[in-house]
């Protein structure tokens, strides 16, 4: 059991980290986007008149891009939290390959004491360790899904942008073109966000 | 594994020695733990490092309870002398480790909480077992700033720590020291590296010349017997130390 258990941290471990690398790279989407968004802001009012609902769905863009950040430093946060629990169960894994080994050297009543102490200790080290992982899960399962309703709602606004473009007049080319890279950045962040689910199960 | 080795015993009190194991790496120095029973009740001098644990764990064992196990000795800081701590722990985790004031709060890096250590003043404290009183002997400086031996005037021996190691050649298995002169040379250089005082090490002599010792007992290498132990405070005394060649 001692060694299934030893397995099983290890395969947890490894997708914490995995998640955590996702992360991070949604967060450097996220940045990217408030940027983009000043840029619009910018462009609409140089193109005045011409381009003001543009100017209106820019706003927007930028709100939600602010919106996005908050979700990310608290997703950073969690992820922050998540180290302490990794760290633990790396300790917990080599006291086990430690205790595994001193129950093979062991014989008698050193190798009964550790049998016992490992029958009971594992047992609620599993539960325990189990119970922080799901509790984990669980929370990052809700961030994500919150984070994925907020992007759906900057790509609708990153989609109404490129109609808005075409009525730019003379801005219009640098106009769709700004939309467009909302849009695609949108779309990064979204498969991220999907990736995220997938390593959740 | 280690095997225990009793090397006195005496109306249920007992020294017991956990000495040699064939299957640790070589990159880990050798150590020898030593565990002092009166009755029921015993304490374990240098537990050693944690990869050791298991053959240490399966050695006392054979001879001891090792959940009776309550009390720990740390002659210093050292990994190889107290980074099993936190294993130790696991099985009791109201054991007491004792240890020089100067390491209560770097130790706990290995292990333990504000109520696992008991910290030894400079002058040293007595230690009981059962119903018998060790001394500490202090050794400052040799190696560590904060550093004890242990004496247990029942049994006339002392437990030396990292004073009296010698770094034994494989297959050298000797648990006693059998030819002095020959021993001697394995020391050497280990006590001009690794003691880096002339004053303490002047100190520390003057010391256990007042003392009645059987056996002394260092940390890595063979045990000193009878009159070896005046040889090997002889031989100290004028040995240069604090040396980082020759
Ligand atoms: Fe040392
Ligand atoms: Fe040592």
């Amino acid at each position: 059991m001692a060694a299934v258990v030893t397995q099983d941290t290890g395969r947890e471990l490894r997708r914490i980290v995995r998640i955590n690398e996702e992360i991070k790279s949604v967060v450097a989407t996220a940045f990217k986007i408030n940027l983009m968004a000043m840029n619009a802001i910018f462009l609409a009012k140089r193109a005045g008149q011409t381009a003001l609902g543009f100017g209106v769905l820019s706003n927007e863009l930028r709100r939600f891009a602010m919106d996005l950040q908050k979700q990310m430093t608290a997703l950073r946060e969690m992820t922050y939290g998540s180290v302490a629990t990794v760290t633990a169960l790396v300790k917990q894994a080599r006291l086990n390959r430690v205790l595994e080994r001193a129950r093979k050297e062991s014989s008698g009543l050193g190798r009964s004491i550790i049998d016992e102490f490992m029958r009971s200790r594992h047992g609620q080290a599993y539960a325990r360790h189990r119970e922080q992982i799901a509790a984990l899960n669980r929370r990052l399962s809700q961030m994500i899904a919150d984070t994925a309703q907020l992007v759906e709602l900057g790509s609708v606004l990153a989609r109404s942008a490129k109609i808005e473009a075409a009525y730019g007049g003379p801005f219009s080319t640098s106009l769709m073109q700004v939309s467009s890279d909302f849009e695609r950045t949108i779309g990064e962040i979204q498969r991220s966000l999907e990736s995220l689910t997938k390593q959740q199960d | 594994m280690k095997t225990a080795r009793v090397i006195y015993e005496e109306s249920g009190h007992k020294w017991i020695a956990l000495v040699r194991d064939p299957n640790r790496p070589e990159y880990l120095i050798d150590t020898n733990e030593y565990m002092v029973i009166d009755g029921d009740d015993a304490i374990l001098l240098d537990p050693g490092g944690n990869e050791i644990f298991p053959a240490v764990f399966s050695a006392l064992s054979a001879e001891f309870d090792p959940r009776k196990i309550n009390k720990l000795f740390a002659s210093h800081q050292d990994p190889d002398v107290i980074s099993s701590l936190s294993l130790w722990l696991e099985f009791n985790p109201q054991i007491k480790c004792h240890i020089s004031w100067l390491w209560t709060s770097f130790v706990p890096h290995f292990g333990g909480n504000q109520d696992t250590f008991i910290p030894i003043p400079d002058g040293g404290a007595d230690l009981m077992v059962g119903g018998q009183r060790l001394q500490t002997i202090p050794a400052h400086y040799l190696h560590s700033s904060g550093n004890f031996h242990v004496y247990d005037p029942k049994a006339k021996i002392l437990f030396s720590g990292d004073v009296g190691a010698a770094l034994l050649p494989p297959g050298d298995e000797s648990l006693f020291v059998e030819d002095f002169d020959r021993h001697i040379r394995h020391a050497e250089g280990f006590h001009r590296r690794w003691m880096g005082s002339e004053r303490a090490k002047r100190d520390w002599c003057n010391r256990v010349s007042q003392l009645d010792i059987q056996m002394m007992c260092p940390q890595h290498g063979s045990i000193y017997r009878g009159e070896q132990v005046r040889r090997f405070i002889d031989w100290f005394a004028q040995l240069e130390v604090g040396l980082v060649k020759g």
